[in-house]
Parts: structure tokens; sequence; C-alpha cells
């Protein structure tokens, strides 16, 4: 059964879920609204932001062209992730993978980032110098 | 429920502890649109000429605009008053109360009059209650935080404060929220220091209803693939969305754009720039991304953790990219957790990052050449390389204090060199009695021009990103499209002096734009620079207002010509709008860069005047300008204060 599932160490508060899930039904942006199918746990000092998902991810509509869930589309750091048990384990493993590769993948999932060109590897070119010191 | 037409003031008088909320002219979000625009107008209205600064009589203005609480908003919130150097103050700050404020019903508040107590202003729901702030006055922007967490049991009350160095009217102390958001650096936390006000906590619960919702989702969605990491066009936008902003230290330090040990050199040993950069950030201390309220890029803003060594369990975030390059090259100091902890400090106490670090790098300079002795410094050996940590770190508590010989560096660089003197004036770095920022001028003469010609002192974002977009992107057919007359391959040359007062007009008209409505200007790389069509398809479905483009164009216009009215009006000239000393006169050889020559910056200040049809002699703005943007009121106000008005 496909379901929303979450990431928390991805999410970095800005609330785009919850605020644009609040607006779906009726045009208007409350994210305090109870009809809200995610919402973002603040936890003090700015520490750590927490999805909870009150939804089964059928939405009242969809926003994105990928027949996934509002929610998901807009998600910029890949924290959420909309498919069965197994497809959301395989994602976890591979952001536990590319973490060891790259410091980026503390803050994006390795499948939002988009250029192969681009993709950063640990010690190449410039930041030689910079690697060695760690 | 919101709609968008109409903005609501709330005006507060701390000596008479009186509010009262009333609407603003319904015209006025058509002309001014909000936030940053709205402000100029107000300050402009509401602030005579040789008010002062700390007197009861400044308004603090704290606002946002029609597009926020919507995904649009960023949760960009503008500060504005007079500057205690005289100049308009007025900066941006990101975060989550601008939404919470506008969901109160509140558009601005502005703040009149002095409390005789500490206090802070408690809003919710449209409601207003002055507090009592007697057991926050002196405590830590993090304390004040806790403090206030827990006083209003509520996790997501939203806030804006000021640190101790606020309070002591440290100069150029911002105003903070969410621990390490900050904005206005031209003092309005030292304004807001004056009126003894502490804190505005504010918690709504009403929702923004847009327009045109189905016109905005189709805006929103051609907008997000504009500014997404994974479908802009603009090279510059996956790596600042997601290596965040400390990423561009080593590319400015390899085109020669950083300002080493006080601007004495032009490049950074590249080791040492390799210890700063955005990398080892990233690996070693970067524990997750933060994001501003609905920012569509990833992560911007980090939280850090020093998990090992002497800083051990020191916590902070929002590293800027201007943080390692000041507190980096600027005093020659290659120890990253240095630079976090004191950023982490700066943070704390209130302070200007800036600030602290413009006038460390100057009394280094001083002590170095003999100006400033152990004498004067209470002992501390005040070095490039910064030898003596504990007593760097302990300095910037004094600066925020004003103890000792933090009380000099309290006042600023301009201040403190002239009580010092013995030639000391030449190593402050400062424009309109303000600090720079991170951004080298001697091989950028766009960068030369924005930072002087500035109404609210050096300040980079006035017309971000700081370098035009990179010319493969547009061709010069495509910008006339956009209603832009423009050279771009010339204009993106570092050192060419032409099209550069061109460029810059239009960069302070539009991000003036984006800021007014508001959006969050470090968004725009490249295309979208020269492109507002996202935001004007999105100003007209969230208000309902149709305007042309041309017209939307035009309020930026008014805001930038407003500004520049407000500082002609307090006496400022084309003479003000000069880059410093040294920058003016001393070469850096070895390098490859000269001084900016008095030839070269006259004829780009020529270009821009002529651009925005200003007097080329005093730089006042022109009757028929004026009237043209519907500004014949500025023209009159201004004759009236005795200013000569070119027609």
């Amino acid at each position: 059964m496909k379901k929303i599932h979450v990431i928390e160490d991805l999410c970095n508060g800005c609330r785009l879920c919850q605020t644009f899930c609040s607006s779906l039904k009726n045009g208007v942006f409350n994210p305090d609204d109870p009809q809200t199918g995610i919402r973002i746990l603040k936890m003090p000092g700015e520490e750590q932001d927490i999805p909870l998902v009150q939804c089964s991810g059928a939405c009242v509509r969809s926003i994105g062209e990928d027949d996934q869930p509002t929610c998901v589309t807009l998600c910029p750091t890949g924290a959420l992730v909309y498919g069965n048990l197994d497809f959301a384990r395989a994602r976890r493993l591979e952001l536990a993978a590319a973490r060891k590769t790259h410091g980026l993948f503390k803050v994006v999932a390795p499948w939002k980032w988009p250029f192969a060109w681009a993709k950063p590897r640990k010690g190449t070119g410039k930041g030689e110098e910079g690697g060695k010191e760690r | 429920m919101r709609d968008n037409k109409v903005q609501t003031i709330l005006r507060v008088d701390l000596s008479t502890a009186k509010t009262c909320l009333e609407p603003l002219p319904e015209e006025w979000t058509a002309k001014y649109i909000g936030c940053r625009g709205i402000h100029s107008r107000l300050l402009f209205d509401e602030v005579p000429p040789g008010t002062d600064p700390f007197g009861p009589d400044n308004v603090l203005y704290i606002g946002t605009g029609p597009l926020e609480g919507t995904p649009i908003g960023m949760g960009r919130l503008s500060v504005a008053c007079k500057s205690p150097r005289g100049t308009v103050a007025e900066g941006s700050c990101g975060g989550f109360f601008g939404p919470e404020l506008r969901r109160a019903g509140i558009d601005y508040i502005a703040i009149r009059g002095k409390a005789d107590r500490p206090v802070y202003l408690w809003l919710c729901d449209g409601k207003a209650e002055i507090r009592d702030a007697r057991h926050l006055w002196g405590r830590k922007i993090n304390e004040t935080d806790a403090l206030l967490r827990e006083e209003l049991s509520d996790p997501d009350v939203q806030f804006r404060y000021i640190g101790p160095a606020g309070e002591n009217l440290v100069h150029s102390s911002p105003i903070f929220g969410n621990r390490d958001n900050s904005g206005g650096r031209a003092g309005c936390g030292e304004v807001m220091g004056s009126k003894k006000l502490k804190a505005i906590a504010v918690r709504g619960s009403g929702g923004i209803r847009v327009a045109d919702y189905e016109g905005f989702l189709k805006a929103y969605q051609h907008f997000r693939q504009r500014v997404d990491i994974a479908t802009s066009r603009d090279v510059w936008t996956p790596i600042w969305g997601a290596y965040g902003a400390p990423v561009i230290v080593r590319v400015f330090n390899d085109q020669g754009g950083i300002m080493t040990r006080n601007a004495q050199e032009m490049h950074w040993d590249e080791e040492k720039c390799n210890r700063v950069s955005a990398e080892p950030y990233l690996e070693k201390y970067v524990t997750r991304a933060k994001a501003c309220f609905c920012c569509p890029l990833p992560a911007c803003k980090k939280q850090h953790e020093i998990r090992s060594g002497p800083f051990q369990g020191f916590r902070g975030g929002n590293l800027w990219a201007a943080i390692p390059s000041v507190f980096g090259p600027l005093l020659d100091n290659d120890d990253l957790e240095l630079i976090i902890v004191m950023a982490g400090m700066c943070n704390q106490y209130g302070l200007d990052v800036f600030h602290v670090a413009y006038t460390l790098a100057w009394g280094m300079e001083c002590f170095e050449k003999g100006i400033l002795t152990r004498a004067d410094t209470d002992g501390l050996e005040l070095r490039f390389g910064c030898p003596d940590k504990a007593g760097l770190l302990d300095l910037i508590r004094k600066i925020a204090m004003r103890e000792g010989f933090g009380d000099l560096l309290a006042r600023g660089c301009a201040e403190a060199s002239r009580v010092v003197g013995k030639g000391s004036e030449k190593f402050a770095l400062v424009i309109k009695g303000q600090e720079l920022e991170a951004i080298a001028q001697r091989n950028s003469y766009m960068v030369a021009l924005g930072v002087a010609v500035s109404e609210v002192g050096p300040d980079h974002t006035r017309w971000y990103p700081p370098h035009p977009g990179h010319p493969g992107l547009l061709k010069n057919e495509d910008l006339a499209r956009l209603g832009v007359q423009l050279d771009l391959s010339k204009a993106a040359q570092g050192r060419n002096p032409e099209e550069k007062g061109k460029v810059l007009r239009w960069f302070t008209i539009s991000r003036a734009i984006v800021e007014s409505l508001p959006s969050c200007v470090f968004l725009i790389r490249d295309t979208l620079g020269f492109d507002l069509h996202p935001w004007h398809d999105l100003f007209q479905a969230v208000t309902g207002i149709q305007v042309d483009y041309t017209e939307f164009i035009r309020a930026g216009e008014r805001v930038m010509n407003l500004d520049r009215a407000f500082l002609v009006r307090e006496g400022f000239r084309r003479a003000d709008d000069r880059p410093p000393l040294r920058m003016a006169t001393e070469d850096v050889p070895e390098f490859g860069y000269p001084k900016l020559d008095a030839s070269i910056f006259d004829r780009m200040l020529d270009d821009y005047y002529r651009a925005n049809e200003w007097s080329l002699k005093t730089s006042i703005p022109r009757r028929h300008k004026l009237e043209e943007l519907g500004l014949g009121d500025v023209a009159t106000n201004l004759e009236k204060c005795g200013m000569e008005v070119e027609t």
C-alpha cells in the first residue's frame, strides 16, 4: 500500500507542505487549519523539525504531474517519500549510502540533487586541500 | 480571513502606551506594493528631516506585504527607520515572523515614542498589548528566546528581539528573530533599543485567501520551475540552493575578490581559503538544513554544531557567505571553528557581524602599525591571524557590553578612527558611516558603484546578485524583449565601467519590487534577474489587482526614488556616494588590481544618475521624473525643505 513516508533528518522545517496542503480545499493558506494533512512540529531552539502526517496521500488535488501528493512533489529536500514500504526502505538506504560519499547529502536527498556533472565527490579538484585537513 | 488589497498598520506609541489598528490607502498596494515599498513611503512622510534617530519621533517600522503568508512570501519581513547615521535604515530578514504577523491581521507595525522601562509587545489576532520586559533586559538573544517561549507557552509564537548590543546602542546592531535571522543592520536594533523595546511576539490564527487560486497555482508552478534546484536554467541555483552560501568564498578568492587583511590584499592563500570554505563546513559541522517559511531551496541555511575541541558543544546556525569571508580573510583567520564561534557570539549578543569584523580588522591594522598599543586594547595582542582567540572572543562580548576597549569599537569604524586619529581614518572601510560587506570592489566595478550609491549604506542585497548574470544565458535581444536595454557581455565584465550605471539601475529597481512583494532576493540568479514576469503573475493572482508589466516595474522605481529623496533630504549629496578611501587610493600591484580611479568612478556615477534622471550635480531626483512616477508631492516636499530640485 502506498503511503507518505517521512525522513525526519532531511526536513528543514520550511512548512511548504503544511501551508500548501491547507490551501488545496478552499484556496486559503492557513497552516493551522485542523483539516491539514501534514504538520511540522518545531522543536524548541530550532534544533529539529518533525513532519507529522495524518493523510493517506490521496490528495484533494495534486499540483504536480507526477501523480504524487502535493506535499511530496513540493518538498525541496526530499524529506517526504511516497510509495510502499519497500520503496521507502530503498530510499533510506540510498540516502545512507550517499551520506558516506559527501556531506551535501546531510541536507538534500541524492534523488533531488539534479545533475550528474555536478554531483560532488570527496577530495576532487580544488577541494583536495580541505579534504586532507579533515 | 485576509484578502490582500487593503493593508493594515498597527500604530504603537510607547510613550503613551496607546495602540491603534488602521487601514492604509487601498491604492498604495498597486503603487508601492508593500513591505519595503510602503516603508519607504511611510518613512518619507512621517519622519521629517533632522529627526533625532534616538529620539521619540523616529519611527521604527516592521512589516510584510501582500504576498506574505502565501508560499511566495518566504517569510520576508522588512524593518525600517531613520538610521543613526542619518541614512535610510532598511533591511529584510527571513524566518516565520512575517506570515504570523499577517495571519494576526496586521501588515505593518509603526512604533513611536519611548517607553520609560523595558517593554515587549505581544500581538495576538489584531490585539496588541505592551508588557513589562524588565526580566528580559540585558539577556542574550538565545536566553531571551527561551524565556519568551516559556512565558507564552506556544511553540508557534514568532519573535523579533534585540540583544544586549541593541540595548546598549552599539553601532549598526540589527533586529533578530528565530535566534539566527537578523535584519536591519543600518541601525534598526539601535533604534529599537533606544525605545526600550526588547521584543515583539506575534501569534495569528487567520488564513490568507488569494484572489485567483487557479491562476496562483499555475503561476507558482512556473515560478517553482525557475527556482527549483532540479529544473532551473541558472547555473548557480543548485549550487547555492544545496551547498548554501559559504560556497562562494572560494569562488570569490579565485577571482581575486576577497578582502584580505583589511583589504590590503585581494587574494588569500588558497590552502587557508580551502579550510574555511563550504566543503569542510558541510562535512564537519553541519547537522541539518534549515529554511525560511516555504522556501523552495533545500538548504540555503544550515544548523551546525562543533563536536570536539576547545569549542565543543557550540551550536548555532545560518553561517552566511559573508561570515567566513569577513571573519576569515579580512582578519587572516583560517580557523573555521573560531569563525563559527565568533559569528555565533555576534548572534547571541545581537551584534552586526560586518561591524564587528571591520572594526576588528581596523583595530588589527592600527595595532600592527603602532597606532594602537596594548595599553589601548586592555592588554590584548590584536594582530592579524588572531593569535589570542580567547581574548578576541572576550572583545566581542566587550563590544556588546561597551566595556573598556570594546566601547571604542562599539562606536563603529568611522567614529573610532575619528577618536583615534593618527592616520587611522584610512583603514576604516566605511561608506556613509556604515561598514562594508564581504564583496571586494577593486576588481568589480558593479560592486564598487552599488555599495557607494546604496541609500542604506553598503548593502549588496539592494541589487542582488552582486554580479550580473552569466552573459551566455541571455542574449541582448532577449533582454530588450524584457524591457531592459543593455549589453550584458559588457555589463558582466568586472573591470569595465561601461553599462554599469544601467545594469545597476535595473537591478536596484527590480530588487526593490521583489523585496516589496515581499519575496526573497536570494532566489534570483542569472536569467531571473532580468525577468520579473513570474512575480508579476503571482502578484496579480494573489491581490486580484490587474497591472501591466511596465506599470509593475514602475513601483520599484518609486521605491528607489523615495529612498533617494529621503537621503538627500537628510543632507546626503553626490560627494557621499563614494567608495572607501582605501579602494580609491591604494593599488594592489602584485595581483594586478589597481585602485579604483576617480575618473572611472565618476563616469559610472554619471551614467547611473543619468539613467535614473537624477541631478548629476547633487543626486537629487528631478521633478519631471518624480511627477512621471506620480510622486509630485515628493518634489514639492523637497523644495519646501530648501532643496534645489531640477526640472
